[in-house]
């Protein structure tokens, strides 16, 4: 996967591990933004409140 | 032959890189709850303290405000300075790095009301993690609410390690669950517990043992020295 993913890079081993790197941080920056804020409310690790439900 | 054992191979490989990708997200997500969002929760708490700070200073003394939050609560043995104290106790309010009071199930009276319980909940980790060092505070320490124009100084009198999180009775306006059967003027902290889960709640709660007016200089009482 990953592998097919450098193949289909452009340009030469220095460009494509930056373009990687670009890509990695993408994602990080997608899952700290977006995924995560919309996962932890639904995982049980901060519920703080008692409640009757 | 060769050909069968190639795709083998490259499914293999496939699903180990999923393997290796979920765990790297999983280690980010731990990342994210236990750093990441305190960076945003304590930026977010300090914008809204200075806020109520710059409102007390400007308006005229007296009345209480309740919209941008009623005050600071400071816990000298939870070593965590000031958390702002707002209304509700909504993830939405208490992801920004303060402590809410309760609002349902059992209404919580203000500090300043004759009696009744002033109840509070905070996160644990993550989000400001206000109450995480909840597991220090012994029988006798101090917990110091100020507002506008009052210091309320508490004592705790009762910590409870470990209830259910339907236990809603520990917010009555008499906590008998604590041992009090009268009314009086409490405070209850609740958070959850075991740390870095919510399994369970943990509660403290205080009693009121005096209050202090605020001074011009908002020289903080003798328990905050």
């Amino acid at each position: 996967m990953y592998g097919w993913i450098w193949r289909h890079l452009p340009g030469n081993a220095w460009v494509r591990a930056l373009i990687s790197l670009v890509l990695a941080l993408a994602v990080v920056y997608v899952l700290f933004q977006y995924v995560f804020p919309w996962a932890e409310p639904l995982l049980p690790f901060n519920d703080v409140t008692v409640d009757g439900q | 032959m060769a050909r069968a054992r190639n795709r083998i191979a490259g499914v293999i490989s496939v699903f180990g890189e999923l393997l290796i990708t979920a765990g790297v997200i999983m280690g980010l997500f731990v990342v994210y709850s236990l750093w990441w969002t305190n960076v945003l929760a304590d930026r977010e708490a300090d914008k809204q303290g200075d806020e109520v700070r710059d409102h007390w200073a400007s308006a005229a003394p007296g009345a209480l405000d309740t919209r941008d939050g009623i005050g600071f609560l400071h816990v000298p043995a939870m070593k965590n300075g000031e958390v702002l104290v707002k209304k509700g106790t909504d993830p939405k309010t208490l992801n920004n790095g303060v402590a809410g009071y309760y609002t349902a199930p059992v209404k919580s009276a203000l500090p300043s009301a004759r009696q009744g319980n002033f109840s509070l909940a905070a996160h644990r980790d993550g989000h400001g993690a206000k109450f995480h060092n909840i597991h220090k505070l012994k029988n006798g320490d101090s917990i110091v609410f100020e507002t506008k124009d009052t210091w309320y100084v508490y004592k705790v009198y009762k910590t409870l390690p470990e209830t259910s999180k339907y236990n809603v009775d520990v917010l009555q306006p008499v906590p008998k669950e604590s041992g009090k059967t009268k009314p009086g003027r409490y405070v209850t902290l609740t958070t959850c517990t075991p740390v870095y889960t919510s399994d369970y709640r943990y509660v403290v709660w205080g009693e009121l043992e005096r209050t202090e007016k605020v001074d011009n200089a908002r020289t903080p009482p003798a328990e905050l020295r």
